[in-house]
């Protein structure tokens, strides 16, 4: 239960972010998902892996599959799916004992959260890279399969 | 359909699309599409997060260059998937003139969700993040109100036309001055639970998502004007919580 829960109160959220965004009735739930699957990822990892930056960079992995996926399927821009289910990963948390630590005076513990933060951050960036890259690719490498079978085929 | 008649479809869309929160490389794509599909013979487009620029060349007819200052961006996705949608219809079927442009009002016209709901939502997203991060029942209603109150202010600071930088910093110094406040009557312990999930109703998720999505696009100029503006927005965000707590600390302890 106190693995569901967390995965049940990012879905809400990401549902509420949804309707911020302005997204369509049909995809809110859709959308609202991502935020669930990436939480979801997050807390099964976690029995496993204890470096919380591995753990963000699965869970962004996870939901962008999720995005491409659904994004293929319901023919939209993976944008729909993808910022709302990142919202839940956004290092809130780092970014204010960063700020906390700074007005307390203690720089090196700042430092050393800041750049904690950071790492996080550049998980989710590489997260989001790696599956854009690789599902263009395999695209790109299967319309090119299919060019070549054509051309056999005509020849 | 004629040159100026092509340049005005392919500009508001694509001033539909960057105003509304799509990735720059996708106003590109999509612009050209829409503008080869409906016959002409080149069509070079640069955009970037506040201009689009087009030049059209068509037979026999001068080249055509026009460009387009965008000055306000919001966040509306169904404007962006609608409009992606018609710009891949226009690549499989031949739509009139008249019917492109009605189209086009209908999709820019098309109501969002109402205000008290929008509201609400802010509500929840705080209600629901103090919650993800640990917080109690009794916290996460101090981030419901948070959250409305945050909405509210940020809209009024908007109708004036205040910076986005200045209306994030007022967002942050409202989640912090609620939350030292309600610290100080004793009515929760988890002052920092509420101020993190009450802020991350102002985290730029989507300016994040497209900054990183330009890059992967090789589109750097949009990707970092973009990475900037998420970590200016973060700055200012921090800058506000770090205004109340600061100066009520002292006073309340916490």
């Amino acid at each position: 239960m106190t693995y569901f829960l967390p995965c049940l109160y990012a879905f809400i959220a990401s549902f509420a972010f949804a309707v911020v965004f302005n997204i369509k009735k049909n995809k809110l739930l859709f959308s609202a998902l991502g935020g669930f699957v990436g939480q979801l990822t997050f807390a099964l990892f976690q029995l496993i892996i204890s470096n919380d930056v591995v753990l963000y960079l699965f869970a962004t992995i996870a939901i962008s599959l999720y995005a491409e996926i659904m994004a293929r399927l319901t023919s939209s821009p993976t944008t729909i799916y993808l910022a709302v289910a990142l919202i839940p990963l956004v290092p809130g948390g780092g970014m204010y004992y960063t700020m906390l630590d700074f007005i307390n005076g203690e720089i090196d513990l700042a430092i050393s959260t800041g750049v904690h933060t950071l790492l996080i951050s550049g998980a989710l960036a590489m997260g989001i890279i790696l599956v854009s890259s690789s599902v263009t690719l395999t695209r790109k490498v299967m319309l090119k399969r299919r060019h070549l079978k054509e051309k056999r085929e005509s020849a | 359909m004629t040159i100026s008649q092509l340049s005005h479809v392919a500009m508001e869309m694509g001033v539909i699309l960057l105003s509304n929160g799509a990735e720059t490389y996708r106003v590109e794509e999509s612009m050209h599409r829409i503008c080869l599909a409906l016959g002409a013979q080149e069509a070079e487009i640069f955009c970037v997060p506040t201009t689009i620029i087009i030049s059209i060349t068509m037979d026999d007819t001068a080249p055509l260059t026009q460009t387009r200052r965008i000055h306000t961006r919001i966040t509306d996705l169904t404007k962006v998937d609608e409009i992606n949608h018609l710009s891949r219809k226009i690549c499989y079927e031949a739509i009139p003139y008249d019917d492109l442009i009605s189209e086009i009002g209908r999709i820019n016209a098309a109501p969002s969700y109402p205000y008290v709901l929008q509201v609400l939502a802010f509500a929840f997203i705080s209600q629901m993040f103090t919650l993800f991060f640990g917080g109690n029942l009794q916290d996460s209603c101090i981030g419901f109100v948070i959250g409305i109150a945050t909405k509210l202010l940020m809209d009024l600071m908007g109708r004036l036309e205040t910076n986005s930088f200045f209306i994030n910093m007022i967002g942050g110094a409202i989640a912090a001055l609620v939350a030292v406040t309600a610290s100080g009557l004793g009515l929760t312990t988890q002052m920092n639970t509420i101020i993190i999930g009450s802020i991350m109703t102002l985290v730029p998720g989507l300016v994040i998502t497209n900054a990183i999505r330009d890059i992967i696009a090789g589109d750097y100029l949009s990707g970092l004007t973009k990475g900037v503006e998420a970590l200016l927005i973060a700055a200012a965000i921090a800058a506000g919580v770090a205004v109340p707590l600061s100066l009520l600390r002292p006073f309340w302890g916490g």
